[in-house]
């Protein structure tokens, strides 16, 4: 995976005009071509600093978000090692504060390298992508997620090894109402 | 919006070492959201942080590619043991070429 | 005891009724929200006025969401207005229309949000019910009843015709749902049936009921400025303290020792009558006329300056027990007046605070409506105001609050800094007595 990024990068750094076709080619595999040459934000990463980060992104199915970030590799179920805190109930959906933590002995050798927060029924599924390094010691991180309504909401880990890890909750978002 | 940039930290005294600390940080900014016009999404440049990195002593040891499903004002938080006394420095960058910092000192 | 001042007291509001009434009958608008005692100081888009805009008559208000999401014009409708005199209708009765009522039809109608919904006091059956209120009685199996169909039809019409104290609007007399619309929700609630009769299906997951339905609380610290953006936005208006004024003054060179010395335990007495103005004042009413007359700075209700000063003073005196006087003999008369207010039914749906906000039969206070958790005014729900307002990421003081209350049902806001709501906030506020300041709040 690594290196297939890594060409695709190559490619694109150097101002050859290789269209998403030729990189496909290159690669050979639609699934791990969509997530190379592109940023974990879907925005194409030759288009980074040019005034376009901020750009309207497609909608996206929360199936066409997984196979983008992971391309179809095995998820296992990481509800023994992943500590998901997150209300059953949210108040609204504007602020839905989410705590991810993982059993880990966060070693140079054996640690989270990453933890995405994705919400089936946004717009654009995935939230955020945190990155950790072994530094840490502990993995341990929240923020304040945006749901669009009533959505599972998946915590992703990838291991320093690329093992992939998954945990779910579902939030139910209360909409409205005459209290504003 | 008043204040936007405006960076909170907050660490806990008394650390010692081979604790864990859980350091929490908030920035005012406005997380813009994908607007409709006649139902149909708008297309323009929005302004949201897109990237948050934390560093201890110089060193990036964690990152947050964010986005717009991200709350206004977002606040991160993380655990941390730390092996040295130090300076942790958090950096939110958004979308229009924005950068706003905090730092806190950490001694044991 | 002086007689004349009692005498003052509670006649002062009809007086300047009468007055305004003679004023304003010549003018032909009697509908003015506005108290003629108080000119009033909040920004704008607070004030409540009605203007034409294109022909009709609209009030303007507050841009951003939820004010925003009301655009209808209630001004026929009662008021809080202590000058206001428009009375509600008497309960109506019709007779039931001759047509088919549609079951399908009617559960659409029933769960209807721009209409109600009904689901925001009654559940029903359903999966998809979320989230419904149990102000009112649990309608599940009301098919069981066998009850008639023209009694029904009249109890939705208006139920002030059985229950004269109830919380439920009258909608057909209010005109919000239609007779034909009304016979199609009687046919609904009649396929309403529990197997075997009056057990309904079991529940499946018990955040769909709200009878067995736990809201955790969830925002975090208030008073943490790393999760609680208002700390931030009164911290911030340290600079608003030692900036120098149009009158050439600064509020540090009166109010030496900087807010902690000077404001400490300040905010505890507030809302309080203050006999220049003649009026009950929160620190949101009297910051534009005191910031006005000393410094020059113009802190207009519902500003951001206003906001965030106020959030200022007050957090001055966290931890300190709340100390309104409602002995003396103008606050005991305005607590009164608020008390009025309280139970007073206003508004296109006929709705008294009360109807939410008691703890007693019928009434909302600890209920569910829709999926909002009502507050129980006698438990005290002020001393957290301004809060933050996670939902809208802005703050809103208690006045915004009230203001927003009863708008999407069916009643026009008063301007922020009306002498109303200062009674009413006073009244409330009465309720905190002795417990521990704690501003800002950070609620949905």
């Amino acid at each position: 995976m690594q290196r297939g990024e890594d060409e695709a990068m190559a490619a694109l750094r150097e101002g050859e005009r290789v269209s998403r076709r030729a990189v496909l080619s290159i690669l050979g595999l639609l699934g791990m071509a969509a997530a190379a040459g592109m940023s974990v934000l879907g925005v194409p990463e030759a288009a980074l600093g040019q005034g376009t980060l901020g750009a309207l992104q497609p909608e996206e199915k929360v199936d066409e978000t997984l196979q983008r970030l992971f391309g179809g590799r095995a998820m296992k179920d990481g509800s023994n090692v992943i500590k998901m805190n997150i209300p059953l109930i949210a108040e609204n959906g504007a602020l839905v504060p989410v705590a991810v933590e993982v059993q880990s002995p966060m070693s140079p050798t054996d640690y989270v390298k990453h933890i995405y927060i994705i919400s089936d029924k946004n717009r654009r599924p995935m939230n955020t992508r945190f990155s950790l390094t072994p530094e840490l010691g502990v993995a341990s991180v929240g923020t304040n997620l945006r749901l669009g309504e009533t959505t599972d909401v998946r915590a992703i880990v990838e291991m320093s090894d690329g093992t992939l890890l998954m945990a779910k909750r579902e939030v139910k978002v209360t909409v409205g109402g005459c209290g504003g | 919006m008043a204040q936007v940039g405006k960076v909170t930290i907050r660490v806990p005294p008394d650390i010692k070492r081979g604790d864990v600390v859980r350091i929490r940080s908030l920035v005012i900014h406005p997380m813009e959201i994908v607007q409709r016009q006649d139902g149909k999404p708008v297309d323009k440049n929005y302004l949201f942080i897109h990237q948050v990195i934390a560093t201890y002593n110089g060193r990036e040891i964690l990152r947050s590619d964010t986005t717009q499903s991200i709350s206004e004002n977002p606040s991160f938080s993380l655990a941390f043991r730390p092996t040295e006394p130090g300076t942790f420095k958090i950096t939110f960058l958004d979308t229009h070429g924005g950068k706003y910092e905090g730092s806190a000192e950490i001694k044991f | 005891m002086k007689p004349s001042r009692v005498l003052y007291a509670w006649l002062a509001p009809l007086l300047a009724g009468a007055i305004v009434l003679a004023w304003l009958g010549g003018e032909g608008t009697a509908q003015d929200p506005r108290s003629p005692a108080w000119q009033s100081r909040a920004i704008p888009e607070s004030r409540g006025d009605i203007q034409e805009v294109d022909g009709k008559r609209v009030q303007i208000r507050y841009k951003a969401a939820p004010f925003s999401t009301v655009t209808q014009n209630f001004e026929q409708w009662p008021t809080y207005a202590y000058v206001d005199t428009k009375t509600y209708p008497p309960p109506g009765q019709v007779a039931m229309p001759a047509i088919e009522g549609d079951p399908k039809e009617g559960r659409k109608l029933f769960m209807n949000r721009a209409k109600a919904p009904c689901t925001a006091c009654h559940l029903i059956q359903g999966d998809d019910v979320w989230p419904a209120g149990n102000i009112g009685p649990d309608l599940s199996t009301y098919g069981d009843r066998g009850l008639p169909d023209q009694f029904v039809f009249n109890l939705i019409y208006d139920a002030r015709l059985f229950f004269p104290n109830t919380s439920m609007p009258p909608w057909g007399t209010a005109g919000i749902y239609k007779p034909e619309e009304i016979v199609h929700i009687v046919a609904f609630l009649k396929t309403q049936k529990g197997n075997p009769p009056f057990v309904p299906p079991s529940e499946k997951d018990p955040a769909r009921n709200p009878f067995t339905r736990k809201l955790e609380s969830y925002f975090g610290d208030n008073l943490d400025p790393t999760n609680n953006p208002a700390v931030v936005l009164a911290e911030g208006a340290m600079a608003l303290w030692t900036q120098t004024g149009p009158a050439g003054k600064a509020c540090a060179d009166c109010h030496a020792g900087g807010p902690e010395r000077a404001m400490q335990g300040v905010a505890t007495k507030y809302p309080k009558y203050i006999a220049r103005h003649g009026r009950i004042m929160s620190m949101e009413d009297f910051l534009p006329v005191h910031a006005q007359e000393t410094t020059g700075v113009e802190m207009l209700a519902q500003s951001a300056d206003n906001l965030h000063m106020t959030m200022l003073i007050k957090m001055q005196s966290n931890g300190m027990p709340v100390n309104v006087d409602v002995t003396s003999l103008e606050a005991k008369a305005a607590y009164e007046r608020g008390k009025a207010l309280f139970f007073k039914k206003v508004g296109e749906r006929h709705h008294a605070c009360a109807d939410c906000h008691q703890n007693a039969p019928g009434k909302g206070a600890d209920k569910f409506l829709g999926g909002r958790l009502l507050g129980d005014a006698e438990k005290g729900f002020t001393k957290h105001f301004p809060t933050w307002r996670t939902n809208f990421q802005v703050v809103w003081d208690i006045r915004r609050r009230m203001q927003f209350c009863m708008l999407p049902l069916g009643m026009n806001m008063l301007p922020a800094d009306a002498p109303e709501y200062a009674d009413l906030e006073l009244y409330l506020t009465a309720f905190d007595q002795g417990k521990p300041m704690n501003v800002p709040g950070i609620r949905h």
